[in-house]
């Protein structure tokens, strides 16, 4: 399982990967490679409960 | 451990934290992740001057990584491109799982040096790297065990009282890493960092990493009080405030050059062993 929000994507305005990366579309940003772990729910992590742009999206009624 | 260490001349340690396990090149776009990439890192910085590396290992999309064989694949990849360096794994990741945290220290060979969270550390709005008592211990005796050098990370003045529950099972001499920064960090100044050395047992050997702008001044001041240092992209990815660093080899130079302009030579890493009882 993963994150709703979560996208792998190669590049944006500011960025171009050779490999797909993790993507936020709740703040529109690659995320930080420790918050991927997060995003993807590995070794029990939580987005609904542990992270906060997954939390305010809910929220703010962006699901 | 000393203010008369420096005056001694006592080489200094300098480690180089080439990758980190929190950000990537998104945010740091020169940032080492692969395997080749850092092995090239490695190079620039032994030539710089660093005689240990601290490591964390990426997946090819820059995610983390506790496995070992990938450990493996940049140990290798960095064992042909130095001629010599003190290989240190990290034990460090937040949120991961305790088994996972240990996998880092079952590679083969195993590495000369590990290092070993000494208490909760907050990531985020809602995440906290726990650090158990528990896991600490499991991950220490496994150290013990395979003949790893801790490198006890203490983020905090709390995280030197859990030191302190260890150090008569440590290896001498227990080398403590003094962290400066933000959040669950000791806040970052000079005052602080002498407060921790009063603290710190007279037989420990100490490096201080110092996150952000702090790198600068509080490693030196680690030189001048008889410490090593960390520097690296892990922990600064700035060279001065506004210009991003360059390499991992540009702060390591640096580092070098404040040290052997202060009279303190830079250990090879023959001599970093020596300091740390390696081997």
């Amino acid at each position: 399982m993963a994150c709703e929000f979560l996208e792998y994507r190669s590049g944006d305005e500011e960025h171009s990967f050779e490999t797909e990366r993790a993507y936020c579309t709740v703040v529109d940003e690659f995320v930080l490679p420790m918050r991927a772990d997060l995003c993807n729910e590995r070794f029990g992590l939580d987005p609904a409960t542990e992270c906060e742009y997954y939390i305010d999206a809910v929220a703010d009624g962006d699901r | 451990m000393t203010y008369q260490e420096y005056l001694d001349g006592k080489p200094v340690i300098i480690t180089a934290a080439l990758t980190g396990g929190v950000q990537g090149k998104e945010t740091v776009p020169n940032l080492p992740e692969t395997p080749s990439e850092i092995a090239e890192a490695a190079a620039g910085a032994e030539a710089a001057g660093a005689s240990i590396l601290h490591l964390h290992a990426r997946q090819e999309n820059g995610e983390r990584s506790f496995d070992a064989a990938r450990f493996e694949e940049i140990d290798g990849a960095i064992r042909d491109a130095t001629d010599d360096v003190i290989i240190q794994h990290s034990t460090g990741g937040s949120g991961a799982a305790d088994a996972v945290r240990a996998q880092p220290l079952e590679t083969e060979p195993a590495p000369e040096m590990a290092s070993l969270d000494m208490g909760p550390m907050n990531r985020f709005k809602h995440l906290t790297s726990e650090n158990t008592r528990g896991l600490v211990d499991r991950l220490h005796e496994r150290m013990l065990e395979r003949g790893i050098k801790p490198e006890l990370e203490v983020f905090n003045t709390g995280h030197l009282n859990e030191s302190l529950r260890i150090w008569n099972d440590l290896a001498d001499p227990p080398y403590v890493n003094l962290i400066f920064g933000g959040g669950t960090t000791t806040i970052p100044h000079p005052r602080n960092l002498m407060s921790m050395l009063h603290d710190l047992p007279d037989d420990a050997e100490f490096n201080v990493i110092g996150f952000g702008p702090h790198q600068l001044p509080l490693t030196t001041m680690s030189m001048l009080l008889g410490g090593h240092v960390r520097v690296g992209l892990e922990d600064n990815a700035y060279y001065r405030a506004g210009e991003p660093a360059k390499s991992n080899a540009q702060l390591v130079e640096r580092a070098a050059r404040i040290a052997e302009e202060l009279g303190r030579p830079v250990a090879n890493t023959a001599e970093a062993r020596e300091i740390l009882q390696l081997g």
